[in-house]
């Protein structure tokens, strides 16, 4: 039995407004499963939908064997969700918050103080545990978050960007804990992310998803491997006419398998980099261009990201990140 | 059922302790009904006897009062829970398998609790001041028993408007519909002294009834029709209001 199943599950907003436009998902149990997209792309959607705070236009999910819509009461108790807000009550402490959590996932009252003592320690947060969570840093909020969506021992957890605006040290010891979690006790994540390295790192497998469609599925090694080639970046002096007839003039190269224009670059999908940077510099030449940079580099996420959506993650997020929504009206031509 | 009441008082203990936390919050809700009821006694309470045939007008005064700050703490019951909707701590009860009912029941019970304890504290001035309690200790029991249900009562107007719209302007409306119904109530006058127009309304005005059943603990003593009007429109009223808190509810919940 997966632990999290999808089939052809579908949030529309409206006729126009497609957040997740009939996905499929399989997760395997203790598995840690990625959802890369960018703002917008529906990652949120889908996790609201997974986790029962959304219900979905059409298709149908299930969580734990259970199916999330009319099952919702039973998904919650198995389920552990940190949401993409830490969304903390700040007035209470952090000892005070798992308390609750606990009572509320009806864990027995004998266990709960030693439970959430637990926690506190398994997220480094003894020393906070009885201050407001006001004074909680946003690394600090983010890693009691994640010991709330903890507190009742669920079998999968859903983490909504758990590390996004932290610092590279909070950020650190989060992947760490869910790596750990996910060792010792066999839980099952689902997180979506924006961060390349977190999914690279962390998980078994991944989805990218764009415009509330997932476009390409595997684990990073075999989504790395079915680019299959090096990736030689150039850079092209001039403006958008010169970066137009620079993606032509590579193209004439025969060992190319793919060229996507993206910024001020040319980005080359060839089998033997370094014997193809001369030849792409000389078919530049031939047609008056220059190069003001060249990189040759292996495949990474970021480079699947782009030949799967045609732009990259990170470098889309201020645009995309001005209206979310945007990206959800209608699919790209 | 037993889960509900379980997950609504451990809920209710969550906001009190927010309360508790921030005092502050309740200093305006204290001063104000005490301000007002020294200012109308102070400048009517001379000559009611003669306008309006009522010789203990801090009496007559005293559950206005209590009424004024029950309002002004039911009124704005619903803003916690937008705090809550704002900065996503709801969805992450939503995620819990506690109770719905429970998600504003808990905060409602707080919301009772706080409002028997300020008008335990405003009955307390009122005496003070020399309002009297015909209906001795056991009056003044029931006395704020009725205003913690008529503010459980009340406070599921703004707890309805905040699930319904999470917006905390539309939260506070429940505050501003108070003072219509109060004036269209015997506030200041026994409503035998009203224009037409104006007793009329008074007596389609459920308020009314509250306010004469608790003027008639504090005048009178037991009066037992006063009292049954009293608790009938509090629960008619609650009737209204917690039918729009489900629904609010509802239209928060997949």
């Amino acid at each position: 039995m997966p632990a999290i199943l999808a089939e052809g599950l579908a949030k529309h907003f409206s006729p126009d407004i497609k957040a997740v436009d009939g996905i499929a998902l399989e997760v395997p149990e203790g598995q840690i499963f990625g959802f890369l997209g960018a703002n917008g792309s529906g990652k949120t959607t889908t996790v609201r939908m997974l986790t029962t705070l959304l219900r979905p236009t059409a298709g149908r999910a299930e969580v734990v064997g259970l199916d999330v819509t009319r099952h919702a009461g039973e998904v919650r108790s198995r389920i552990g969700v940190a949401l993409q807000e830490a969304g903390l009550d700040d007035i209470q402490t952090g000892r005070e918050l798992l308390a609750l959590s606990a009572r509320l996932y009806r864990v027995a009252p004998s266990e709960i103080a030693g439970r959430v003592a637990q926690l506190l320690r398994i997220v480094d947060l003894e020393d906070a545990a009885d201050r407001r969570l006001k004074t909680y840093s946003g690394g600090m909020q983010r890693r009691l978050d994640l010991a709330a969506a903890l507190v009742h021992r669920p079998s999968v957890v859903f983490l909504d960007e758990p590390t996004t605006g932290l610092d590279p040290i909070s950020r650190d010891s989060i992947w760490r804990y869910v790596a750990e979690l996910n060792r010792s006790e066999g839980v099952t994540f689902f997180l979506t992310t924006q961060y390349l390295e977190e999914a690279d790192r962390l998980c078994h497998d991944v989805a990218i998803m764009d415009y509330g469609r997932i476009v390409a599925q595997g684990s990073p090694e075999e989504l790395k491997a079915s680019i299959g080639t090096d990736v030689v970046s150039l850079r092209i002096e001039g403006g958008a006419d010169e970066l137009t007839r620079a993606e032509q003039a590579v193209r004439r190269f025969e060992g190319i398998e793919d060229v996507r224009a993206v910024d001020d670059a040319v980005i080359c999908y060839v089998r033997e980099g370094s014997s193809a940077i001369a030849k792409l510099v000389l078919l530049l030449d031939e047609a008056a261009l220059r190069a003001k940079e060249v990189t040759l580099a292996r495949p990474t996420l970021d480079d699947v990201f782009l030949k799967k959506t045609g732009h990259h993650l990170e470098a889309d997020e201020a645009g995309a990140g001005a209206d979310p929504a945007g990206r959800a009206r209608g699919r790209r031509p | 059922m037993r889960h509900a009441i379980g997950d609504t008082y451990f809920l209710m203990i969550r906001a009190l302790r927010e309360t508790v936390r921030q005092p502050a919050l309740e200093i305006g809700n204290v001063f104000i009904p005490i301000f007002f009821f020294a200012v109308t006694v102070g400048a009517i309470g001379s000559s009611a006897a003669r306008a309006f045939g009522v010789d203990n007008y801090t009496g007559f005064q005293m559950p206005i009062a209590v009424l004024q700050g029950v309002a002004g703490a039911a009124g704005v019951a619903g803003i916690g829970t937008v705090t809550d909707i704002e900065r996503g701590y709801f969805d992450k009860l939503l995620l819990t398998p506690a109770a719905r009912i429970s998600l504003a029941m808990g905060r409602l019970a707080a919301d009772g609790v706080r409002i028997c304890l300020l008008s335990a504290f405003i009955l307390v001035v009122g005496i003070v001041f020399g309002s009297g309690l015909e209906s001795g200790p056991l009056g003044a029991v029931v006395l704020v028993a009725m205003s913690g249900l008529f503010g459980l009562a009340y406070s599921g107007i703004g707890m309805a408007l905040a699930l319904k719209t999470g917006s905390a302007q539309a939260a506070q409306l429940g505050f501003l519909i108070f003072f219509p119904l109060l004036f269209l109530s015997p506030a200041f006058a026994p409503k035998e002294f009203f224009a037409p127009w104006l007793e009329f309304l008074a007596t389609i005005n459920p308020v009314t009834y509250i306010v004469e059943g608790m003027r008639s603990l504090v005048l009178e003593g037991w009066d037992a029709a006063a009292l049954g009007k009293a608790f009938a429109s509090i629960v008619a009223m609650g009737a209204f209001t917690m039918t729009l808190v489900l629904l609010g509810l509802r239209s928060r919940t997949a």
